[in-house]
């Protein structure tokens, strides 16, 4: 039996990032963490979309894109749960997102200006605290 | 009541007032179940588009269905199916709610109870209270909860929260989207607040001067359009030859572009026309819709 918890993630409106799309970064970011815990039992589509003042729809939404990429799994008739971690995408997948992801902060900190080491400083430190707790 | 008939459906509808068109060849299908928004600046042609589709006013040319049938042959059993809550929230001010809602109780047989003490709990209104002491706020949520306890098939909300303070709009919000979700209604909802269609729509619909500029998801909408800063060399290309120029704006030397690029092809544009640095960002619901709407308003570059 899991116990149920709140899930502590704010949306804001105005966003480049859709609401749908920010509440599936947060609860990947939740994982990461280890603030979500594999087996943790996530709020029903309307509930979380009452604590957001959203449109159940797009809660729906993203539940569905995070069930679809193994972060998230319906247990029939109990509602949705996090993840035992294993690989939650294809490899091919995995490489994909991950160049996406370099491209995007790669074209972010060119514009900055900032020396090489002291980007690479600071991702290692970013990615050190994130991944600290789920390691 | 399950259905895929569309709730609204025009085909080549077509309004003219003393010669200029308020709607313009429309060709428009509404899925039910879901809530879709409708945006367009002022004179869009969405009230019109209402009248019409309500039966109130003959279009010109073409014609409109709502719930299936003919807008100009609505009988008094299918208007009974619509329910309409416009920004005035004009109610009869001498009567008391009770009395209001006794006889709203009696026009319509699917009057539905507890929706309305459901929705009308998030405001705080007493049965005994005049109509007239009731603030907009109040007003917009008996309006609304009356609306809602019709049970309509079809919700159609045009400006519901113009005027409402944040408090009363984030109630009227709630009690739109969580009462009696499980009967998959069809809303149809009109705003300029940008906030309050992201968290609403499902589906995104964009007027202008009376034709129809954009259906889809809004994520799919703001996808499509995308910010990019470019260090050109002079004056950069010609405005006229830039494709899908939103907007564009010269900012302390530096061109900012809004465009719609679905396929990121804009920076290679911009590399053949001599960029010697650019970046690129993806942008909120808000901006895109503003710069989509103020194409046709689009301003000189400045030297």
């Amino acid at each position: 039996m899991t116990k149920k918890q709140g899930l502590a993630i704010s949306i804001a409106t105005g966003d480049s990032r859709s609401i749908s799309k920010q509440i599936v970064d947060a609860i990947r970011i939740k994982v990461a963490k280890g603030e979500l815990d594999s087996g943790a039992q996530l709020p029903s589509v309307r509930g979380l979309a009452m604590q957001l003042s959203i449109n159940p729809n797009t809660v729906a939404k993203a539940y569905a894109e995070l069930t679809a990429e193994g972060w998230l799994q319906a247990r029939q008739g109990l509602g949705l749960y996090v993840a035992e971690a294993r690989a939650r995408l294809s490899t091919e997948e995995r490489d994909h997102r991950l160049n996406e992801a370099v491209n995007r902060f790669v074209n972010e900190v060119v514009a900055l200006g900032v020396s090489h080491d002291a980007a690479l400083t600071r991702l290692d430190q970013a990615l050190r605290h994130v991944m600290r707790r789920s390691a | 009541m399950k259905t895929s008939t569309p709730i609204i459906h025009t085909q080549g509808l077509a309004m003219q007032f003393a010669g200029k068109a308020a709607i313009n060849h429309l060709d428009l299908t509404l899925e039910p179940g879901i809530t879709h928004a409708i945006v367009g600046a002022n004179g869009a042609g969405k009230s019109t588009l209402f009248r019409i589709l309500l039966g109130f006013m003959q279009p010109s040319a073409g014609q409109a269905w709502i719930l299936g049938c003919a807008s100009h042959a609505l009988t008094p059993e299918v208007r009974g199916r619509i329910g309409f809550v416009n920004e005035e929230h004009t109610l009869p001010s001498w009567m008391r709610v009770e009395q209001l809602v006794a006889l709203q109780r009696s026009l319509y047989p699917r009057w539905r109870q507890p929706l309305y003490d459901e929705i009308i709990g998030h405001f705080d209104v007493g049965p005994r209270q005049q109509i007239a002491e009731l603030s907009r706020g109040e007003r917009a949520g008996v309006n609304l909860a009356l609306s809602v306890a019709q049970a309509p098939e079809l919700l159609i909300l045009d400006e519901p929260t113009l005027g409402l303070d944040v408090v009363a709009k984030r109630a009227f919000i709630e009690a739109l989207l969580y009462t009696a979700e499980e009967e998959a209604r069809s809303l149809i909802y009109c705003s300029h607040q940008m906030d309050e269609i992201e968290r609403v729509a499902d589906n995104l619909i964009i007027l202008e001067r009376g034709t129809l500029r954009h259906v889809s998801p809004p994520d799919e909408f703001t996808d499509g359009i995308r910010y990019w800063i470019a260090e050109m060399p002079f004056r950069g290309p010609d405005p006229h030859s830039v494709p899908g120029l939103l907007e564009v704006q010269r900012i302390d030397g530096l061109h900012h572009y809004l465009v719609l690029d679905t396929d990121d092809s804009f920076g290679d544009f911009l590399k053949q026309h001599g960029a010697r640095s650019m970046h690129s960002m993806p942008v909120s619901l808000d901006r895109a819709i503003n710069g989509f709407l103020a194409k046709g308003h689009r301003v000189p570059v400045a030297a």
